[in-house]
């Protein structure tokens, strides 16, 4: 779900590249705020490394596979340290891979950045549950992971599909919009149910990565 | 997973003595001037540009088509229905297939734009070390926080590349062959992820401590580095040729808004 070089023009580039800077301070400002930045510097990007590898795992969908963007969980885990750790992987699959690019990262890292945050505070939402905790934790887990994935996808299409040809009919856009929604959704729902099993894996094994 | 990065690094062309946080000023600015081209008329500009630099830093072209393949087949999948979707003009039917003009302009520009300005990334990161990179923008004022995030993340990607490499062998020997999506499978890989997320974070630990042994988080020497433009016999090169690469950004910008669409 990355836009490749050349895809978008100028404008839309530069606006990402505004608003990540925006997006960015914000974060920065609220990890300063942190009284344990210093320690935390080791485990966010331990965490964004393994992120990274992990997206890199194939789920078999017959008759091909799917790799999971892992963005709702990142916000689950890492909090406002999800944004930095998003650019940096991008940063990191535009220079090595060339998946991305330069041009776009500032847009991408929107894309895919801004729905983590909104997945951190969706999930943040559990400590307001005493009872039933773990029940809720599953919810909201599925809906950090399916929710974030279809935010994303919502942006990527829209972006992508408006801006990829000045000359496309509207109702061919609103169409190639809704179809490729549709395939999302489908990996939406993956990923939601993958998020809410790596959750419920992480409280029983480690739950303090939950609380960091 | 295997992170070539570095192996055009230690070349001697002029790209490679070229200083990064010029040429990563210079270079930027030229990415983004491609970016606004949108006239066809400048395609062959930007192709000589994008080429004179790939000749001039010395770098195999097989590198840059392996690096090229696996984008390529994207933009492919992609630009392939521009033809048929974008436009008004028919330059030919075939039954209900028809290919448009402006359709196969898009897919054209589309194309060079992403080639020449995917060519001109790998120029700027293969031919310096990635840590003299991330240094150079560190000097033009990004957060330490993301500075000490990337450094310490790409020093354990190979590792953890390494690691969950050798994670998938085990699974593998002892049965674990996917074909299909289920419910078990997707725990199976639910369970390797946090697996590798509970190692993560354990090894983190260790590593905090021992960064803190080493003086992490001391300010010795508080004064920060930041870019400067100053003019001595080391860096008047590395000066002019930002100043080219900027004042070639400009004129590109320039041509884009007076010259005449195609």
């Amino acid at each position: 779900m990355h836009i490749p070089d050349g895809f978008l023009p100028p404008h839309i580039c530069l606006a990402g590249y505004g608003i990540t800077g925006g997006v960015s301070w914000y974060c920065l400002r609220q990890i300063n705020r942190d009284r344990h930045v210093q320690a935390n510097i080791p485990k966010a990007s331990l965490l964004t490394a393994a992120f990274f590898v992990a997206s890199l795992i194939h789920i078999p969908v017959p008759p091909t596979s799917i790799h999971l963007i892992l963005n709702g969980m990142m916000g689950a885990v890492l909090g406002y340290y999800a944004f930095p750790a998003i650019l940096i992987g991008l940063f990191f699959q535009a220079v090595m891979f060339q998946h991305g690019g330069m041009s776009t990262l500032g847009v991408n890292a929107i894309i895919l950045g801004s729905p983590s945050i909104a997945a951190y505070h969706l999930f943040r939402q559990r400590d307001r549950f005493r009872s039933n905790q773990q029940l809720f934790t599953k919810i909201l887990a599925f809906g950090a992971g399916a929710g974030s994935l279809l935010l994303s996808a919502g942006m990527f299409a829209v972006l992508l599909i408006t801006n990829i040809s000045p000359d496309i009919d509207v109702n061919t856009e609103r169409t190639a919009i809704l179809l490729s929604l549709g395939s999302y959704g489908i990996q939406a729902a993956i990923e939601g149910v993958f998020t809410l099993m790596l959750i419920s894996f992480l409280e029983k094994v480690k739950p303090e990565l939950l609380k960091s | 997973m295997k992170l070539v990065l570095d192996q055009y690094a230690y070349l001697d062309s002029p790209l490679h003595r070229w200083q990064q946080d010029y040429k990563l000023v210079g270079l930027l600015s030229l990415i983004f001037a491609f970016a606004f081209i949108q006239n066809l008329w400048l395609l062959p500009v930007m192709i000589t540009i994008t080429w004179i630099l790939f000749s001039l830093s010395e770098i195999p072209i097989s590198f840059l088509i392996k690096r090229l393949r696996y984008p390529g087949w994207f933009i492919l999948a992609v630009v392939i229905f521009l033809p048929f979707l974008s436009g008004n003009t028919p330059i030919f039917q075939w039954g209900h297939l028809i290919i448009r003009q402006e359709g196969c302009w898009d897919a054209l520009l589309i194309s060079v734009r992403f080639f020449c300005i995917l060519t001109v990334s790998l120029i700027l990161f293969s031919t310096a070390p990635f840590l003299s990179s991330i240094k150079a923008m560190r000097s033009l004022g990004l957060s330490q926080v993301i500075v000490d995030m990337t450094l310490l993340s790409y020093r354990y990607l190979e590792e953890l590349g390494e690691m969950l490499t050798t994670m998938q062998r085990a699974m593998k020997l002892r049965g674990f062959q996917p074909k299909r999506l289920s419910r078990r499978n997707l725990e199976v890989f639910a369970q390797l992820t946090g697996s590798m997320l509970v190692r993560s974070y354990e090894r983190s630990l260790r590593i905090y401590q021992a960064m803190i042994l080493r003086g992490y988080g001391c300010q010795v020497n508080s004064k920060k580095n930041y870019w400067k433009l100053e003019i001595n016999r080391s860096n008047l090169g590395s000066l002019l040729a930002t100043l080219t690469a900027i004042a070639t950004a400009i004129s590109l910008i320039v041509m884009q808004v007076f010259l005449p669409s195609f």
